[in-house]
């Protein structure tokens, strides 16, 4: 093979070489950029579950709740959200005989009414601190986790808004309580994100003349592939139960979110498709044009092999320059729209806030795109673009064979 | 049978769907003689010599090159052949744009084993004869017509062919330049004992050669 005639080429049509490289690129582009979105999508849509490393929630709905979506003028005080009730002590037993769950965590969820508003109050398990929403302990602005009662963290924006500092103490349900930390709820965490936290046992006890209640058991699957199969056996064994994993908030979201990652590997694969069909006419044009050059060659003795490496030379640089420049191209547009949030609407079920709050926002939280860079679909794009420099000289050889060195004779 | 001859077409025809463009021409060149083939425009001259220098096959007839008989031979082989035996020169040049001189003449080298300051040494040799050692990293596009068909000479010359084939060199060039060509391949014949079959329709040029062979609707003359 002779490089410096391979280089000369490249270097000497620059317009067909950039034309070409740039055709690989764009297919590469689109190729990396779609993948890596959907990814995207994909991982922020399981974020909420991630980041409380939880993948099941189940909960137990009053009955008549779903078409309670105005506060009742007459509620005051502490009590318990619509959506979660009092999951009894053979609920839990029921749930404990369920196999395939590695590890259970619970909370209590209360809301407390007052004149002007209301708080969303977690009462969290500090027995399992890698489950559940004792997870927003990692996330502390300022000050300590409560280790005893009658200690409270309070969500920074939330304390801002009421003007509460660290150290102030605030009232609950008609208790007081020292305020020891502030903490900022992690983007697209809001299943987790109430407004206080208290030590699972405080918060039991502003229930009025009950003790030990919990509204929301956690669960971490040994599998995760048996989720599903899981989700069903409890629906099953508990009944009017509320069973929900990160696939709740994909029913809830349109667009991307919807498209599998294999439809997005299908399209992105035929917009490749495309690409490189264009490239590889392209190509031929580029070597009919080029006739005159290869009768030349064949008629000082070149054989078609020695012709067809010599093609196969300039297309393999081609495509390494094209799938490199389209693996840069498809990550900065990938990292471009990783600065893009998307809107992630929160089941019912999950909202933490009563249905019926003004502040409507809560309901639906954005996230920023969370975009990374797999060496996998790095080295998927360079062996497309490859692939597509070994198509063309396959096509281009066909072509190139048939070219008589006769025909130079002729020309003028 | 080897009676020095080097180069023998027996009995060739071509024909380009019905027309038959060389008819029964038979035509022997020996080994160190310089030959002219002459004849209107049209008249086969540039057919024929294809046939014998192996860039394309007869429809009919026989050519043995070099002892070789080249007639059944695939395309693959024929290309061999000529990186092996053949030498050319054309009308227009024929030199690769993006290939400075020297690269240029090394073109027929690069198919074979051998390094690339091997290749450039006999380029850079063979450009010097044709004093054109100054311009040995020119492009094409740089280089006037003269300076251009000397290259395409030394390209000719860099495998150590057997026999030189030129179709109509000096045709593209003015007079001046034409004869400086012309004598050029009169001192390759003459010094180095190169053997050549050139094509031309000037009878002027046609006399530099040991034998004038005459071409007439593609038939030779006798
Ligand atoms: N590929 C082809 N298909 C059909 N006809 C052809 C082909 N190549 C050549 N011819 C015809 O064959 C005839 C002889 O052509 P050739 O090029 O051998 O003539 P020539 O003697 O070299 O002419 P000139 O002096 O003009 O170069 C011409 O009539 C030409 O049109
Ligand atoms: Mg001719």
């Amino acid at each position: 093979m002779n490089y410096i005639y391979i280089w000369k080429e490249i270097r000497h049509h620059r317009h067909r070489t950039l034309v070409n490289v740039l055709g690989i690129a764009v297919g590469i582009a689109l190729f990396v950029s779609i993948n890596a979105v959907s990814d995207a999508y994909q991982k922020a849509i399981s974020l909420p579950f991630k980041n409380i490393g939880a993948d099941i929630v189940v909960q137990r709905a009053e009955k008549r709740s779903l078409d309670a979506a105005q506060a009742p003028a007459s509620m005051r005080g502490i009590r318990l959200p619509f959506s979660n009730q009092i999951l009894s002590s053979q609920d839990m037993e029921k749930l404990k005989t369920i196999s395939g769950i590695d590890a259970m965590a619970t909370s209590l969820l209360l809301w407390e009414f007052e004149k002007g508003g209301f708080k969303t109050i977690m009462g969290v398990d500090l027995t399992a601190p890698s489950l559940g929403p004792i997870k927003v302990k990692d996330w502390l602005a300022q000050g300590r986790f409560p280790a005893k009662t009658g200690e409270a963290v309070l969500e920074k924006h939330f304390a801002k808004f009421h003007k509460v500092k660290l150290k102030d103490t605030i009232m609950i349900g008609g208790h007081s309580f020292n305020v020891v930390g502030l903490l900022e709820i992690k983007e697209g965490s809001q299943v987790a994100s109430a407004n206080i936290y208290l030590p699972l046992a405080d918060a039991q006890s502003l229930l009025a003349g009950t003790t030990g209640n919990i509204n929301t058991v956690y669960l971490h699957m040994k599998n995760p592939a048996q989720i599903d199969e899981i989700k069903r056996q409890i629906s099953k064994t508990l009944s009017g139960i509320t069973v929900t994993s990160s696939d709740s908030f994909l029913e809830l979201m349109g667009g991307m979110s919807q498209i599998s990652s294999q439809f997005s590997l299908v399209v992105s694969l035929v917009a490749l498709a495309g690409a490189f069909f264009l490239i590889i006419k392209t190509m031929i044009g580029n070597l009919v044009e080029r006739s005159r050059e290869i009768g030349i060659l064949k008629a000082v003795g070149w054989t078609n092999s020695d012709v067809q490496k010599q093609l196969m030379g300039e297309t393999f640089l081609q495509s390494v320059m094209g799938g490199v420049a389209g693996i840069a191209a498809g990550y900065l547009i990938s990292y471009l729209l990783g600065y893009l949030s998307i809107p992630v609407s929160t089941p019912w079920e999950l909202n933490l806030t009563p249905a019926f709050a003004k502040d409507a926002a809560t309901a639906v939280k954005t996230i920023r795109l969370p975009v990374s860079f797999s060496a996998g679909l790095m080295a998927a794009a360079l062996v497309l673009s490859l692939f597509a420099g070994g198509l063309a000289s396959y096509f281009m050889g066909r072509r190139m064979s048939k070219m008589k060195p006769v025909d130079i004779l002729r020309r003028l | 049978m080897n009676n020095g001859d080097i180069l023998m077409g027996v009995n060739l025809s071509k024909k380009y769907s019905n027309l038959e463009v060389v008819k029964d021409v038979s035509l022997n060149v020996k080994e160190g003689e310089f030959v002219s083939l002459v004849g209107k425009s049209g008249c086969g001259k540039t057919t024929l010599l294809s046939l014998l220098s192996g860039l394309e096959k007869p429809t009919k007839g026989q050519v043995t090159l070099n002892s070789k008989d080249i007639t059944g031979a695939t395309e693959e082989e024929l290309a061999l052949f000529r990186r092996e035996y053949v030498g050319f020169i054309f009308q227009s040049f024929n030199l690769i744009p993006t290939l400075s001189a020297w690269e240029n003449v090394a073109l027929p080298l690069f198919p074979i084993k051998m390094s690339n300051d091997q290749r450039r040494k006999r380029a850079i040799e063979l450009l010097e004869q044709m004093e054109m050692g100054p311009r040995i990293e020119h492009l094409p596009a740089a280089l006037s017509g003269g300076e251009k068909q000397r290259v395409a000479i030394a390209r000719a010359l860099a495998n150590h062919p057997k026999i030189v084939f030129a179709d109509e060199p000096t045709g593209n060039l003015d007079s001046a330049t034409g004869d400086a060509i012309m004598a050029i391949l009169s001192e390759l014949h003459k010094k180095q004992g190169m053997t050549m079959l050139m094509v031309t329709h000037e009878p002027e040029l046609a006399k530099t050669a040991d034998r004038v062979i005459r071409m007439q609707d593609g038939e030779v003359m006798k």
